[in-house]
């Protein structure tokens, strides 16, 4: 690995585990928006380098903005609700540990038979440049690209459907705009 | 020496951004003042004095430019700003508040990096080529750093904490989020008419000629997507008639009320980089860069690289002066006619062409 | 380069993160976000298997997950957004109208 992958990983990883354990919605959109850039950089080390930059665009520019405006404007106290316990995340750790430890090695021992140079061979035909990746897109895969256009009308249609209000409603909201931490 | 030449290339480009900005700063001061029939800054350094007889030969130039306010701009407002009290207000995350300006300048700052700035040329033995990274998706990262410093605003206006500085702030986003499409779009007409996305080849390819006498640059083969570029690049750095976010006279300061100081002096140098930055994206784009237009220097030549970046650069002045102009000469929109433009008239504007460049670029 | 099945690692990591977040919080916009995160796990594990593979399949996947993602985050968010204006609250407990 190389160590522009090490330290980008250890940043997201960081970054992920804040998103989990903060309190506050909002430091925990900002982790993510932190983790979203640092997996760019890493799709950047793997030379995927058409989706580094759509990843920026798309996710940390575009789906994080949302995420920003909807917890700016609902405007929510950090930590409130009732007490969750410590069984419950516990239990949920201690699962995701035994997964990870289990599954792992299985995936890795399924990539030690093959010898260094043919895995060097292979790595080097999948430059993810722009051009590559279109042609990919365009040409094996036409019939889904054009398909998820039509899923992302459909999403348009969806939200814009479902964030319309009832005729009449007109007044002060509570728990609205507000400012604060 | 790969690592020498790319520290040179790196601070080279950060000079031209930072001294673009600060000559639309003055620009800005001054201009606005002659546009509006008044004199504007001229009395820091225009009166010095001085005894010391190894200064006097510098005093007249010293006067020249305090008569035409540079001292006003560059030095007295700099250090007014370092010097002024630093406030964060009650209530709000110290390390936001001084994160935002940042992350509103930063992404500014880096897609500088992938924008030529002069021919390739070779200098002692070393092709030396003038951008600082050539990434695969030039433009495209261009775009994502504009997405990026979306956050920068939303940041500043959160911890504000006041409705004044909420609303402004998410009125900002909104709107930079909106003429992202646009300008989105028109870059992918561009791609579509130039075929590459590397910023140093589109510049290349204009320095054609199409029928043996018209320069093929930009503006000849997709005129409507430099209109369009013009006004979400107006929008998206909310200049122009597009600066309800910060209009002075509605909201207060809008998203940055509650910055004074090094901060606030920080977003208007972030402001003003993004004007230099698509004043140099339009130059390159849509004005054949260094190209001058019958002309045709040597490649690799040191001395044709120096012109060549000597005409980009008068391309850019011209540019930043006219996003000046046209912010100092229109009123400013109400924000649902804003929306209402990129929404409904800009971004059927940008598919449309696209459309088109793309059924002309097959049929052609 | 059996180095590059350690990102598959971190991917791994990442998600089984995003799955815990998704059990212990109650916001509905933080679940949605560990959600996101796992999805960005998958992603990581596709990029780097197309680089193990030597094909640009993988990529051509994330790129479609990341459509559905991006239209999948608008329409989740416009669900809280009409929660929220329901209940003045986005507690994943509190949305318990139908609990018999």
């Amino acid at each position: 690995m190389s160590f522009m992958g090490f330290v980008l990983s250890a940043v997201a990883v960081a970054s992920a585990l804040g998103v989990v354990f903060n309190r506050n919605p909002l430091y925990s959109a900002f982790h993510l928006i932190v983790n979203l850039l640092a997996m760019a950089g890493v799709y950047s080390v793997l030379d995927a380098h058409f989706l580094a930059v759509t990843q920026v665009v798309v996710y940390a520019g575009a789906i994080m903005v949302l995420v920003l405006f909807v917890l700016m404007l609902l405007n929510l106290k950090a930590g409130s609700g009732r007490k969750l316990g410590i069984f419950r995340p516990l239990c949920a750790i201690a699962v995701a540990c035994s997964v990870v430890t289990t599954v792992y090695p299985a995936v890795e021992s399924n990539f030690k038979d093959l010898s260094l140079h043919e895995l060097q061979e292979k790595a080097w035909r999948s430059e993810g440049t722009v051009k590559a990746v279109g042609e990919e897109l365009y040409g094996r895969y036409v019939r889904q690209f054009e398909l998820s256009s039509l899923v992302l009308l459909i999403g348009i249609v969806g939200a814009v459907t479902l964030s319309k209000r009832k005729e009449g409603k007109i007044g002060p909201r509570e728990g609205g705009l507000g400012g604060g931490k | 020496m790969e690592l020498g030449i790319l520290l040179i290339k790196v601070f080279v480009v950060m000079n031209v951004s930072l001294v673009l900005a600060s000559l639309c700063t003055w620009l800005e001061r001054k201009g606005s003042a002659l546009i509006q029939d008044r004199v504007g800054a001229n009395r820091a350094g225009a009166f010095v004095e001085s005894k010391r007889w190894y200064l006097k030969p510098a005093l007249p130039v010293i006067r020249a430019m305090g008569w035409l306010g540079v001292i006003n701009t560059l030095m007295c407002d700099s250090l007014k700003g370092l010097w002024k009290e630093d406030f964060v207000p009650e209530g709000a995350s110290k390390f936001l508040h001084a994160l935002a300006p940042v992350i509103a300048v930063l992404p500014i700052m880096l897609a500088f990096a992938v924008l030529p700035l002069a021919p390739d040329f070779t200098l002692g033995g070393y092709t030396i080529h003038p951008r600082v990274a050539a990434i695969d998706g030039g433009l495209l990262f261009v775009l994502a750093m504009g997405s990026v410093a979306v956050y920068g605003v939303a940041i500043a206006g959160w911890t504000g904490n006041n409705k004044f500085s909420l609303l402004g702030a998410l009125r900002a986003a909104a709107q930079m989020m909106s003429y992202e499409l646009p300008m989105g779009l028109v870059f992918v007409a561009l791609i579509v008419v130039y075929g590459t996305l590397d910023v140093y080849s589109i510049v290349e390819g204009q320095q054609k000629l199409l029928w043996g006498f018209i320069p093929m640059w930009g503006i000849v083969l997709q005129p409507v997507g430099f209109v369009v570029l013009l006004l979400a690049g107006m929008a998206e750095t909310k200049r122009g008639p597009f600066d309800l976010p910060e209009a002075e006279s509605e909201l207060v300061a809008g998203y940055f009320t509650e910055y004074s100081g090094m901060k606030f002096l920080l977003f208007w140098l972030g402001e003003f980089a993004e004007i230099a930055l698509f004043a140099l994206l339009l130059a390159l784009l849509f004005f054949g860069g260094w190209d001058i237009p019958w002309v045709t220097l040597p490649q690799g030549a040191w001395w044709a690289a120096l012109i060549g970046h000597i005409v980009l650069m008068t391309k850019v002045v011209f540019f930043c002066v006219l996003q000046i102009v046209i912010r100092w000469t229109l009123p400013r929109f109400r924000y649902d006619q804003l929306m209402n433009m990129g929404w409904k008239m800009l971004l059927p504007v940008a598919l449309a062409n696209l459309v088109i460049t793309a059924v002309l670029k097959v049929a052609l | 380069m059996g180095s590059v099945v350690t990102y598959v690692g971190l991917s791994l990591v990442l998600f089984a993160i995003g799955a815990v977040g998704v059990c212990i919080r109650r916001n509905a916009i933080v679940v949605f976000m560990c959600i996101e995160m796992m999805l960005n796990a998958v992603n990581l594990a596709f990029v780097a298997f197309s680089k193990l593979q030597g094909n640009l399949d993988g990529q051509v996947a994330v790129f479609f997950v990341m459509v559905i993602a991006a239209a999948e985050s608008a329409i989740g968010l416009a669900i809280i957004i009409a929660l929220f204006r329901n209940l003045v609250s986005v507690e994943t407990t509190d949305a318990a109208q139908l609990k018999w």
